[in-house]
């Protein structure tokens, strides 16, 4: 009956597969299967294949909180690898403005593999209209311990401080309204909300 | 009555549950048996809509779904359309 199962699940395409094959497997292991299920499965790939949209990551934890100077974002995401595992990846990112400068502490980890953290600081200055450039040193406290020091010359978006506030703003709203961080990021998506 | 998407809704309705223990449920409760395509069919389109999420399970690797708030309103209206048809079609009855 795995095998079965297994042979069913791969008819779905790759992405609808990444997302939902182990549990499908799963499901049809036990739902004792007869004929007519075989061809409901069959008939049911074959339409998910005509209308398939692409599986994207599914958050499934995500908390935002204004803090002095500043924000935290904390973030739990599952995304889908081609085998049809998942892997999640935890994040605390936190950005403080200093006026002239910036400091930015990203800290984050995949599957069971070890943290990495990343501390950012920079300093302000306006080239090319929009455009902010840095002398950014970043600091990379690596798995074996040591601490890396690179400094770079990083160019940001400006606009992306509108971005990010806008998008604070609609998942702090869509908590109190009672939805899961995954359909606030789902309605996100869909919606054409980002400045230009 | 065999919407799919109705089906899983009412099903869920009742606490979270897995894929098997929903076919089960839906057979129970409305007399239909929900082919494994037709039910992830309908998982997969609830799920991008935001009608339902899965949820952690604790027990085993099959993966329980949850009604959500916007879903429970999608199915309360649903019903309320449904109950407004059964309604009408009493009263027509009654007076043929």
């Amino acid at each position: 009956m795995k095998h079965l199962a297994r042979w069913l699940a791969r008819l779905y395409p790759r992405d609808w597969r990444a997302r939902y094959a182990r549990e499908f497997e799963l499901l049809l292991e036990d739902a004792n299967l007869q004929w007519r299920d075989v061809l409901d499965v069959l008939w049911s790939a074959l339409e998910t294949r005509m209308n398939a949209t692409p599986v994207g990551p599914r958050i499934l934890n995500l908390a935002s909180r204004d803090v002095p100077g500043g924000y935290e974002l904390e973030t739990e995401v599952e995304y889908p690898l081609e085998d049809g595992r998942v892997r999640q990846v935890r994040g605390f990112c936190r950005e403080i403005d200093l006026g002239d400068s910036y400091v930015i502490l990203n800290h984050w980890s995949r599957g069971g593999e070890p943290a990495q953290t990343v501390l950012i600081f920079g300093k302000k200055g306006e080239v090319d209209g929009d455009y902010r450039t840095y002398e950014t040193e970043m600091l990379l406290l690596q798995i074996d311990g040591t601490v890396r020091r690179t400094e770079q010359t990083v160019k940001t978006y400006l606009k992306w401080d509108a971005i990010r506030a806008g998008l604070r703003e609609k998942y702090r709203n869509g908590m109190q309204a009672g939805l899961t961080p995954d359909e606030i990021h789902r309605r996100i998506q869909t919606a054409d909300h980002l400045p230009r | 009555m065999s919407d799919p998407v109705l089906l899983v809704l009412a099903s869920l309705a009742e606490g979270d549950k897995h894929g098997y223990a929903m076919m089960e449920d839906i057979q129970r409760f409305a007399g239909v048996r929900l082919g494994p395509g037709t039910l992830y069919g309908a998982i997969t389109r609830l799920e991008q809509r935001g009608w339902i999420r899965a949820v952690k399970s604790s027990e085993d690797r099959r993966q329980p779904y949850a009604l959500t708030a916007n879903g429970r309103r999608h199915l309360e209206e649903k019903l309320a359309g449904l109950n407004q048809i059964v309604k009408t079609a009493q009263t027509r009855l009654r007076h043929a």
